[in-house]
């Protein structure tokens, strides 16, 4: 800095140098000019390059388009360098923030960041998903405007968030989310919010199953109960008698079938793979149809179609009990006069068997839920059939093990299409 | 300077606020009616108990939010698009409440199905997919005032059609049904007049976003044929 007063001291002194000879010599006028002039020159220097910075301090790029004189050149230097070092320090700065809202948005969590007015600043994809946001039109507005269920609402106002909030989502998908809300920086509020429809369907399943086990053995057990009580302490008379311990008979037969079908699940399960022996398939429907028929009592028209020309390997006794079930059903819940039609074919995949009736038909919300143990989509009809709630259970365990799927298609009031798909692995060609 | 600027961002937020609360008054609308559909197709009738009551709060809501909007024009003389934004808000909060007394009537006719000993039987699906779409066409009227989106609000405006050529359906097959046996008159009633309370609400809802429609363009397309383009 002090080499550059010197210097324009100097230049001021050799200005005046110069003009007091002229002064002298020529005439005063002239020897002020030349000093004049001396620091005009100057002057004119240092406004080019004061030029050269207003110019570029209004669009300040990074290349080497600023280069100044003299003692200007330093600082041009210096404040380039600074320019180009804010920059480098902006962009990796907005990389680091790029990658930080990209992580955000890989979460598989969603995240609502709110303001200290509960307005949406920032959510990310998962999220947009849950609630039915919109990010770029969304931010601003008070979330409560757009989760407009009640719980929620009054979930945020209380303040209260030790526990989580569990919310049923109202957009069309049948979900279960479980919001979590975190203060941070100071008293804004973020919003995580978890998916936690398996959960809770595997915790009400849960519940369902331990509720209905109890259930189930209970009401044979009521009833047996009763029937004890009234035996030992009512004289009845022989036939009487017989009528009692005949009906105890039935109900300790349908406790013993529930157990049986438990226990037969739980074989099922932990039991190794099915063998791979060849299933005549012809005649394991002939003899299927056979016991439809006894069972339907000529109620219905059993139809069986059979490709004869392709087995299946796997257990004999597990596929009976599995598809007896399926037709057991079948004609359990179709009306008298309808139809039942047993299928057996080969197709793309592999080969399928099916049953189809024209019975009374299940809604679409039962059938997701249908092979769960005891779920019965109508209580009081199911039970008077005969069922104990795990035939299909058993039937889809059973198939399962044989690598199969079972498909359900079904219309309210037309009837019903249960369909088993063996993969070719599954198949033997005759 | 300083004072006038200071006024109207308080009047900005107040009617933020009035927004937000007309919103609230929605979502109590919205659970009321899927309440009531639930209760249809569950036949739990629990629950009518609690949408008749969220019924009152709804009422007082619309009581308090009128007020609220005649304290405002009182006391701002709001001018162009904020007096278009009272004006709408006091239409709109009419429609969510009356939307609320249908939801009423359906929880109320369920009420008397379920406790005559009946089913709704092969009218529920039907019904229910009714239901579905008035109450989707109440959330998205909601969302469009929300963020005051007029081609959503035109959506739910079209989407009116469908629920009423719906509804025609439902009633048609209904008729049949009673000619055919008429023991199902009772319940054939009642499920006329709960998919009418529903068409109802589809209506509402088509208002709401009429009245979105107003707010933001400053059009009135209310009884016009060809809506909102």
């Amino acid at each position: 800095m002090s080499a550059q007063v010197i210097r324009a001291v100097l230049l001021a002194l050799l200005s005046i140098l110069i003009a007091l000879p002229v002064g002298y010599f020529v005439a005063h006028w002239a020897g002020w000019s030349v000093f004049c002039a001396g620091l005009g020159l100057q002057m004119l220097f240092h406004f080019r390059n004061f030029a050269r910075l207003d110019r570029w301090s209004h669009r300040p790029v990074v290349d080497a388009s600023l280069e100044g004189e003299g003692a200007w050149d330093g600082i041009f230097g210096r404040l380039y360098r600074h320019e180009k070092d804010l920059r480098t320090q902006i962009s990796e700065r907005d990389d680091q923030i790029r990658r930080l809202f990209a992580a955000l948005q890989a979460l598989t969590d969603g995240v609502v960041a709110l303001d200290l007015s509960q307005q949406i600043v920032y959510c990310n994809t998962t999220a947009e998903e849950q609630l039915g946001l919109v990010s770029e039109t969304d931010r601003g507005q008070p979330i409560v405007n757009l989760v407009r269920q009640p719980e929620f609402v009054a979930y945020l106002s209380a303040g209260d968030f030790e526990r989580p909030l569990t919310l049923r989502s109202d957009r069309g998908t049948d979900r279960v989310l479980s919001i979590h809300v975190v203060t941070y920086a100071g008293d804004r509020r973020l919003m995580q919010i978890k998916d936690v429809t398996q959960t809770d369907r595997l915790d009400q399943m849960r519940r369902d199953f331990v509720a209905n086990v109890s259930h189930e053995l209970r009401t044979p057990l009521t009833v047996l109960a009763g029937f004890l009580e009234t035996l030992q302490e009512i004289d009845l008379n022989r036939a009487e008698q017989h009528r009692y311990l005949d009906m105890m008979a039935e109900q300790s037969k349908r406790m013993e079938s529930i157990v049986q079908d438990l226990l037969t699940l739980s074989s099922i399960e932990s039991a190794p793979p099915p063998s791979n022996d060849v299933v005549d398939m012809g005649n394991l429907i002939d003899k299927l149809r056979r016991d439809g028929e006894a069972l339907s009592a000529g109620r219905h028209s059993i139809v069986a179609e059979t490709d004869r020309l392709c087995d299946l390997r796997g257990s004999e006794p597990e596929l009976v009990s599995a598809f007896g079930n399926l037709i057991a059903n079948a004609v359990r819940y179709t009306p008298a006069g309808g139809t039942v039609r047993i299928e057996w074919k080969a197709c793309a995949q592999g080969a399928e068997f099916a049953v189809e009736d024209t019975g009374i038909g299940i809604e679409a919300k039962h059938i997701p839920r249908l092979t769960e143990r005891f779920y019965r989509v109508d209580r009081g009809r199911s039970r008077d059939a005969g069922g104990t709630g795990l035939g299909l259970a058993i039937v889809k365990h059973s198939l399962n093990r044989h690598h199969a799927q079972l498909e359900i298609r079904s219309t309210p009031g037309v009837g019903s299409r249960f369909a088993a798909k063996f993969p070719a692995s599954r198949i033997a060609r005759v | 300077m300083n004072e006038s600027q200071h006024l109207s961002s308080q009047f900005d937020d107040e009617l933020s606020r009035l927004r937000t609360h007309v919103l609230q008054m929605g979502g109590l609308v919205e659970t009321q009616v899927s309440a009531a559909i639930d209760a249809y197709s569950t036949g739990e009738i629990a629950s009518v108990k609690t949408i008749v009551e969220t019924d009152r709060k709804v009422n007082d809501l619309e009581k308090a939010i009128d007020d609220d909007c005649a304290h405002v024009i009182a006391k701002r003389q709001p001018t162009a698009s904020d007096l278009r934004l009272i004006l709408g808000i006091s239409k709109i909060v009419t429609d969510l409440e009356r939307a609320g007394d249908e939801a009423k009537k359906i929880a109320k006719g369920v009420r008397r199905i379920y406790e005559n000993g009946h089913l709704p039987g092969q009218y529920g699906v039907g019904v229910r997919h009714l239901a579905e779409a008035a109450l989707t066409m109440v959330r998205q009227a909601l969302d469009a005032f929300a963020r005051l989106d007029t081609p959503q609000a035109a959506n739910v405006i079209r989407a009116d059609t469908d629920v009423d050529a719906e509804f025609k359906s439902i009633i048609r097959q209904l008729i049949t049904h009673m000619m055919e046996d008429p023991r199902t008159i009772t319940t054939s009633i009642d499920i006329i007049w709960i998919a009418r309370a529903i068409e109802r609400i589809g209506d509402h809802a088509k208002n709401i976003s009429e009245q979105v429609v107003f707010i933001v363009e400053g059009r009135d397309i209310r009884h016009t044929k060809e809506k909102a383009n």
